[in-house]
């Protein structure tokens, strides 16, 4: 980890959210289970899972299919319920709250990556970046979406539908769209997954640059050895559980 | 990467869009632009979609608005068809203390002696049964009537003459100042009546109207002999015009029960404007009852149609929905999204079939308008129009609601993993029960409004959620079926086809819902409609008789017999008639049986639900009754034993009676129950000692009421002579005869009569034909809606199987066997339903057979397997057309 862009994010976020404890961890989780009924069987996907991570951290969860990756990362961002244990994001507890305001507190403070993108097909590359400002009823943002659609390289794409974009492009759409509201953290569920190394480079770096110049914490499932690397964290995976944690300085 | 200015978003819901309810993204403005975003390509898809609602609503506009003109008609009509606020009709002269009481207690009081009789037209040497309405000046009362010339009806009281409806002088060619001859009264034509006037209710309704002066109708000779003969007295009530108070507040009828209070021994017949409106209204209530099924039906197709549609738009919408969700839209905004867009498509739908509704119900009335016994106000009823768009709008919308409220349950962690957990039971989802049953409170509000008994609609209502809960069952067990009956030994197209029926995202619900209900539906209207049809189609009649001659005195017989035999006709029956009336039935007398069968209509009244018991039309009636030993072909013995095998004496009392199945029924009379009865003053005790199916549409000579030989001969009465002239001879040569050797005598040529009910009854069935067309057209964006909820998921499969290395035929194959099968179990299922829905609706609503028509059956078991055959060939053509890189690309 390291300390100067730790310090340096955590006073970035104090400014806009200065209810917060500097030292208050942004994610943690404890004894964490998600099972599923399918039919006569249940289907044990997350066993007993603890983790903790601040403002500023990377961590890359990684491990074979069918681990448990995705679904962590799903139960980490309040996307699904967990079947027992406790999940405290941005220093709230997310089993004390319901569907909408765990979608407030997404809209508010965190931020996605997915492997197939995930935009909205029905609209253009600016109004897919411009969604989650709307949503928190804000107005008069399109001159932000444009830049940060320049930002990522996008500047002639503005009008674009993602089906007229290449993945990478679309990528970066995502990207843009999930840093418009600059997250307190970013969940990435195989971000690259999709992509060539060429297209991959860029999209990485820009994860990165984001991370260390707003302090957002990152979190990201991989497959990807070399981008699991430039992660603080490596949680390793494996049955649903987690077999190793390794930690270590940004390179 | 510069830093957002987006302070200004709390950490609260404040700022976000519809975050205080489930209805107040609707208020956002982002909800709209969002749905109008999301609605990008799917517009065409959705206008497709939105006929479904514009046919039934158009259906249920045309239908309702029509039936809303005719109903303002009879409102705004009655009191001029009837011309006055009171009428009192009799069979016998009014005794003078009556003409006086009532005089004291109306405002004016007229008489008019109405009578069927024969006029001849000397010019045209030809004669025509007609209905002669002798009226003292200054009737009607209310509605002007508008001859031409314009003072003939002045004349007629003034100078004396006859006023003829035009139709008579067209016939017969004759014209102002030609002379007629009524009876043995000459007298010139004065003109005609070109609209307005009051129309008599009884019978002689056929036969054209002609007025005379009522001073004027002794010298005609005709009273005496005739047995056709009202004498009524008309009332006009101060300040009673009143034909906005409900009915049994009107001063006329208030006056009618003073009236039959002053004179408790009378047997007279009133009738008010209330009434008249009443009569009006039920002599069609059977093509209403019909109309308001079609109307139902054509509501719920458009909105399974819409529900359909929005059930396939959702369910391509869900990743659309997990991304909003997953960014942080709140579930209550993403539902808001896809209901703005509902709501636009369901309005716009709506306003459009109202369009169209309008045209339709136009076209019908200028058809159908001058065979209505009421001219149609020339205004469509606005207030109905828009009253029944905002209901078909709100069902429609109710029905959409269903599909929508999954949108509520779509998680987001959709986005990481499609179909995470599988959809939840009915039955753990409250709000689309809740929603299901308002739905149908809402269905059954609607057809009571229109008009349906608040039982029979919520019967309708239960037999909707049966058929659903039905079709809800098929589906299980087809799904089980076809996880069960593949063998492994069966042809790989096959083996999948039939797998298509169960697996995750199958279609065979969708499919029994919408086209096995729709189809359901359909049929139930096509065989109803047949089923009217049927009763509305005049008989086979090549062997019964077409003329009746009414009022053959005793001393007359003879000589009308060899008359028809002197023109080569046949005398067909020969029948004696007695009047009479009901004095007591098992023992209870009349004025008590009134009194109770009053009590029932107020009480029924009041309810809103229909009279049961003996109703008091049947108690008052005058019958008129026949005496012979055998029965006739036109009659079949239902209980009892015939006069023949009787021990019965002539003279002795109680005499035995025959009666009809059916007045007996409504009489509660059966096998050994007493009679009293009064043959014109005196009276007579009988005991019913069989009971006779009769067969009316036969045009025999047919009784309620039939008495042994040896009971009624001494009682005043006439003859009935039926005779059959052949189709391409005139009846002028017998008319001709009659008028001038036996001018008392009527003859009654049904082929006339015939003529009209059958041009009548055919605008009925155009009328019928063309609203059950515009509700099976409701039913076809139905099968599309089916079609194209199944493409996509449908597409994605056939790509793999193409990928996979399957050909082109192959994955056609897959296709077409599933289609064929959904097909095939929609058909079945709906067929039988309609069967069953049918059966129940033509026992207790439509009072028909049962038996379904075998050919509606055959094609609704047959059609829609090759429609859905048809559906998926067009399918899995448009399947095979793009390269699987193309469509893998697409849903990536």
């Amino acid at each position: 980890m390291n300390p100067s862009s730790l310090e340096h994010s955590t006073a970035a976020r104090e400014e806009s959210a200065p209810h917060k404890a500097t030292t208050s961890p942004i994610l943690e989780i404890e004894g964490l289970c998600k099972t599923y009924g399918t039919g006569f069987r249940t289907l044990k996907i997350l066993h007993n899972v603890d983790l903790k991570l601040h403002a500023g951290d990377t961590c890359a969860v990684v491990g074979p299919s069918g681990s448990g990756k995705s679904t962590l990362l799903g139960l980490c961002a309040g996307l699904d319920r967990a079947t027992s244990g406790s999940v405290r994001l941005l220093g709230r507890p997310l089993e004390d709250l319901d569907e909408d305001q765990r979608a407030a507190l997404r809209n508010e403070g965190v931020g996605f990556v997915f492997q197939s993108f995930q935009l909205l097909p029905t609209l253009t590359a600016l109004e897919n970046v411009l969604v989650p400002l709307e949503l928190s009823g804000i107005s008069g943002a399109r001159a932000q979406a444009c830049a940060i659609l320049e930002r990522v390289g996008l500047g002639g794409r503005f009008h674009h539908y993602p089906l007229q974009l290449s993945g990478g492009e679309q990528q970066r759409v995502a990207l843009a769209r999930a840093f418009i509201r600059r997250p307190r953290i970013l969940f990435a569920d195989e971000p690259t997954g999709n992509l060539d190394a060429d297209t991959s480079a860029p999209i990485v770096e820009m994860l990165f640059e984001m991370n260390r110049a707003h302090g957002t914490a990152l979190v990201l499932v991989t497959h990807d050895p070399a981008l699991a690397a430039r992660a603080c964290r490596i949680v390793r995976m494996r049955a649903g559980s987690i077999e190793r944690e390794t930690t270590h300085e940004r390179p | 990467m510069n830093d957002p200015e987006n302070s200004g978003a709390g950490t609260g819901r404040a700022g976000a869009p519809a975050a205080r309810g489930r209805w107040m993204g609707l208020f956002q403005a982002w909800t709209w632009r969002m749905a109008w975003r999301d609605s990008r390509t799917q517009r065409k898809r959705l206008l497709l979609f939105s006929s479904s609602i514009v046919l039934g609503i158009a259906a249920l506009v045309a239908i309702h608005s029509l039936k809303a003109r005719f109903e303002a008609g009879i409102r705004t009509q009655a009191n001029a068809l009837l011309g006055s606020d009171l009428q009192v009709s009799s069979r016998d002269p009014f005794p003078v203390d009556a003409v006086a009481w009532m005089q004291t207690h109306a405002k004016r009081v007229r008489r008019e002696t109405s009578f069927s009789s024969m006029l001849s037209f000397p010019k045209a040497d030809a004669a025509r049964l007609v209905q002669v309405r002798g009226v003292e000046p200054d009737y009607p009362f209310y509605g002007k009537l508008e001859t031409d010339p314009p003072e003939a009806w002045q004349r007629l009281h003034s100078e004396g003459g006859i006023v003829l409806e035009p139709a008579l002088l067209d016939q017969f060619g004759v014209g102002v100042g030609d002379r007629v001859k009524l009876g043995s009264l000459e007298l010139p034509i004065l003109g005609s009546f070109k609209k307005g006037g009051p129309r008599s209710s009884r019978f002689g309704g056929f036969s054209p109207q002609v007025f005379v002066p009522y001073s004027a109708l002794d010298q005609t000779g005709l009273l005496g002999a005739n047995s056709l003969v009202f004498h009524l007295l008309h009332s006009e009530l101060s300040g009673a015009n009143s034909g906005a108070l409900p009915a049994g507040a009107s001063p006329g009828n208030t006056l009618a029960r003073e009236f039959r209070k002053h004179f408790p021994e009378s047997r007279w017949q009133f009738e008010t404007p209330e009434s008249r409106r009443d009569s009006l209204g039920n002599s069609l209530e059977q093509l209403e009852e019909f109309l308001g099924l079609l109307a139902l039906v054509a509501l719920v197709l458009g909105a399974i149609g819409v529900a359909a549609a929005i059930h396939t738009h959702v369910s391509r919408r869900i990743e659309s929905i997990a991304i909003l969700r997953c960014l942080g839209c709140p579930a209550s905004t993403a539902f808001a999204i896809y209901l703005a867009q509902a709501l636009v498509l369901v309005a716009g739908g709506a306003l459009i079939g109202a369009a169209l509704g309008l045209g339709v119900q136009q076209g019908v009335a200028s058809v159908f308008a001058r065979h209505l016994p009421v001219a149609l106000p020339p205004a469509p009823a606005w207030p109905v129009i828009a009253q029944t768009t905002f209901a078909g709008f709100t069902i429609c919308m109710g029905f959409a609601l269903l599909p929508l409220l999954r949108i509520r349950g779509v998680p987001p962690s959709v986005v990481l993993r499609a179909s995470v957990e599988p959809q939840r039971p009915l039955w753990t989802r409250p709000a689309e029960i809740v929603c299901a049953l308002l739905l149908m409170a809402l269905l059954w509000g609607l057809t009571v409004l229109h008009g349906t008994p608040p039982r029979r609609a919520a019967l309708l209502m239960a037999g909707l959620m049966l058929v659903f809960a039905l079709l809800f069952g098929t589906a299980a067990g087809a799904a089980a079926l076809a996880r069960r009956l593949p063998r492994p030994s069966w042809p790989y197209v096959l083996r999948q086809g039939f797998s298509n029926l169960f697996r995750p995202q199958n279609q065979t619900l969708l499919f029994l819902l919408s086209l096995g209900l729709g189809n359901c539906l359909l049929l139930t209207v096509l065989l109803v409609r047949g089923s009217l049809l049927e009763s509305l189609k005049p008989r086979d009649l090549r062997a019964s008789p077409n003329i009746y001659l009414v009022d053959v005195q005793e001393d007359q017989r003879a000589g009308v017999k060899a008359l028809l035999a002197g023109l080569g006709l046949p005398l067909l029956e020969n029948a004696p008639i007695v009047t009479m009336r009901i004095a007591s039935v098992k023992g209870v007398p009349l004025r008590e049986l009134e009194q109770q069968a009053e009590a029932r209509a107020k009480a029924a009244r009041e309810k809103g639900g229909e009279p049961k018991g003996t109703p008091r039309w049947v108690l008052q009636r005058e019958y008129r009754s026949s005496y012979r030993a055998e029965l006739t072909g036109s009659e079949e013995l239902a209980a009892g034993a015939l006069f023949s095998s009787l021990p019965w004496k002539p003279g002795a009392e109680p005499v035995p009676v025959s009666l009809e199945a059916k007045i007996a029924r409504d009489l509660e009379l059966g096998v050994g129950d007493e009679l009293g009865l009064d043959v014109q003053g005196v009276p007579l005790r009988a005991k019913v000692v069989n009971l006779r199916k009769v067969d009316w549409s036969r045009f025999n000579l047919n009784f309620f009421m039939v008495f042994p030989p040896g009971v009624l001969e001494a009682a005043p009465g006439f003859t009935v002579i039926t005779t059959r002239i052949p189709k391409e001879a005139s009846s002028g040569a017998l008319q001709r005869a009659l008028v001038r050797e036996f001018p008392n005598v009527s003859a009654i040529d049904l082929t006339l009569i015939l003529e009209t009910v059958t041009e009548i009854l055919e605008q009925i069935s155009r009328v019928v034909e063309v609203l059950a067309g515009v509700t099976v057209l409701a039913g076809a964006p139905i099968l599309l809606g089916c079609l194209l909820n199944g493409h996509a998921q449908r597409l994605r499969e056939s790509v793999l199987l193409r990928t996979l290395g399957a050909s082109r035929r192959q994955v056609r194959s897959v296709f077409l066997v599933e289609y064929a099968c959904l097909g095939a179990v929609s058909g079945l299922a709906g067929a039988a339903l309609a069967v069953v829905v049918h059966a129940a609706l033509a026992h207790f609503v439509l009072k028909a057979a049962p038996w379904p028509e075998a050919r509606v059956i055959a094609a609704g078991v047959l059609l829609p397997p090759l429609l859905s055959l048809a559906g998926g060939a067009w399918l899995s053509r448009g399947v095979c057309t793009p390269s699987p890189l193309e469509i893998l690309r697409e849903n990536a």
